[in-house]
């Protein structure tokens, strides 16, 4: 995938350019997600573009920034979310560390990739989702709400993946070496 | 890449993410203990209200593309919709159409101001302007919060019966935790020998369980649950909650299995009453 940013960006620290771009891409994803895809609503569920911020910042730039990106864009979801706070963070954080280590490395020619990749962390999202919220004591996520969740939010993963994708990959730099681009390149 | 180089990465990629673990376990921790409420909560509500005026701008926007993605969710019900409505269109006019849809919304107030298990509890009237904002709780956002006097905590009643609760508010809106959620308890007394029950959530858009039901109690299909309003009950007394629609029991069991169906319909909810009214400590 095309990197919208430029060559010039990758392998270098974050600047606080790349911080208004991620605070950027955070809100406009919340407002999105808050006035458009909370609408389309099935069996009780709707897509969450949210937990593919991590997914998409792990993919384009790696564990590290991924877990970062995750960490904060969760905080941000929980402040509007009637779950425990904090949940999203922590979920955010090990989805964006889990989603760069299990792609670096891989060739990012195929243009299946990012769905893929998306519908496969979205449901190990929403399953520690509803798992650690089970711990939390409301064992009622895992039982009652993580398989219209599921069957929600892993198709409309695909779809989404390639815009969000796109979108976070400009706000965050790949670090570079060591790590597989979105466009193939620095691939091992 | 050099080997020491790459162990240095890597150590340093298991610190940030066990600090980043770290602090999001102590902010549960935080919140969960209710340590941090007050800080957490402010920021909810700062959240809530920065981004109120941002939401109500774009979802005047988006409202038609909101449709178009709700609609093509939901094409098969469309088609057959549009089926009918064709036969029918000579007959319908914008204007029909539009003072029909005012005329819905003056019936739907009405049958608010006409409640007679409100008594001379004070209202605030409000309309949902959002629902469940999380895959993982059943909730509805309305568009009057604190500066209208809205509190957490306050019951919320539809046409039919009791909705929910409030639990989270801020100036301009407030989250109502709906009776299907699972969180959700509600104290309840049916029959003529006004039996204690608890009704509990099951999920959205599913019946609610009706617990603590002692075997051999006379059930009968369509009785309706009432509020308890017992010392320390969170709703005031004689809110119609539900219906009975199933009940059985095995011989081993200790409660009878008790399904209901809330009276409100929480599918199609559009105005709301808060009851302004608090739980005495």
């Amino acid at each position: 995938m095309k990197r919208l940013g430029g060559p010039s960006r990758v392998g270098r620290a974050l600047t606080s350019a790349d911080l208004a771009r991620s605070t950027i891409v955070i809100v406009v994803v919340l407002v999105v997600q808050n006035t458009l895809l909370d609408t389309v609503r099935v069996g009780g569920a709707h897509p969450d573009a949210m937990l593919l911020l991590p997914v998409a910042a792990g993919y384009a730039a790696g564990p590290d920034r991924g877990a970062v990106f995750g960490f904060f864009s969760g905080l941000v979801a929980d402040l509007f979310l009637p779950t425990p706070f904090g949940l999203s963070a922590l979920v955010g954080c090990l989805l964006g560390y889990a989603t760069g280590l299990a792609t670096r490395g891989l060739v990012r020619s195929s243009w299946w990739l990012p769905p893929v990749v998306a519908v496969i962390a979205t449901a190990a999202g929403m399953g520690a989702y509803a798992i650690l919220g089970g711990v939390l004591g409301d064992p009622g996520m895992l039982k009652t709400y993580l398989a219209p969740a599921l069957v929600v939010a892993t198709p409309a993963a695909a779809l989404l993946a390639v815009p969000v994708l796109r979108f976070v990959a400009w706000a965050v730099p790949e670090p570079g070496a060591g790590h597989g681009s979105p466009s193939g390149r620095g691939s091992r | 890449m050099p080997r020491r180089t790459r162990r240095a990465r890597r150590a340093r990629r298991g610190t940030t993410i066990g600090l980043l673990v770290v602090a999001s376990i102590a902010i549960i921790t935080l919140d969960y203990r209710g340590q941090a409420h007050g800080v957490i909560s402010g920021a909810k509500r700062a959240a809530h209200d920065a981004f109120a005026p941002v939401q109500r701008g774009v979802d005047a926007l988006t409202r038609p593309v909101g449709s178009f993605l709700s609609g093509a969710v939901h094409g098969g019900d469309l088609e057959a919709q549009n089926a009918k409505l064709r036969r029918e269109i000579g007959a319908l006019r914008r204007q029909t159409l539009s003072t029909q849809a005012t005329r819905n919304s003056l019936r739907a107030l009405e049958r608010l101001d006409q409640l007679p298990w409100v008594g001379d509890i004070p209202t605030v009237t409000a309309q949902v302007n959002a629902l469940n904002s999380s895959d993982f709780a059943a909730t509805v956002q309305l568009d009057k919060g604190s500066k209208n006097g809205v509190a957490i905590g306050m019951p919320v009643v539809g046409g039919a019966g009791l909705v929910g609760q409030v639990i989270d508010v801020w100036s301009s809106g407030c989250t109502v935790r709906l009776i299907t959620d699972i969180n959700s308890s509600v104290g309840v007394r049916f029959g003529s020998g006004g039996t204690l029950a608890l009704v509990q959530g099951s999920g959205l858009g599913r019946t609610v369980a009706v617990n603590l039901v002692s075997p051999g109690t006379p059930l009968h299909k369509g009785e309706v649950l009432t509020t308890s309003g017992l010392q320390q009950a969170q709703f005031p007394p004689e809110i119609p909650v539900a219906t009975i629609t199933s009940f059985s029991s095995t011989p081993s069991a200790t409660q009878e299995t008790v399904s209901a169906r809330p009276l409100a319909n929480l599918a199609v909810l559009q105005y709301v009453d808060v009851l302004q009214w608090e739980s005495a400590p």
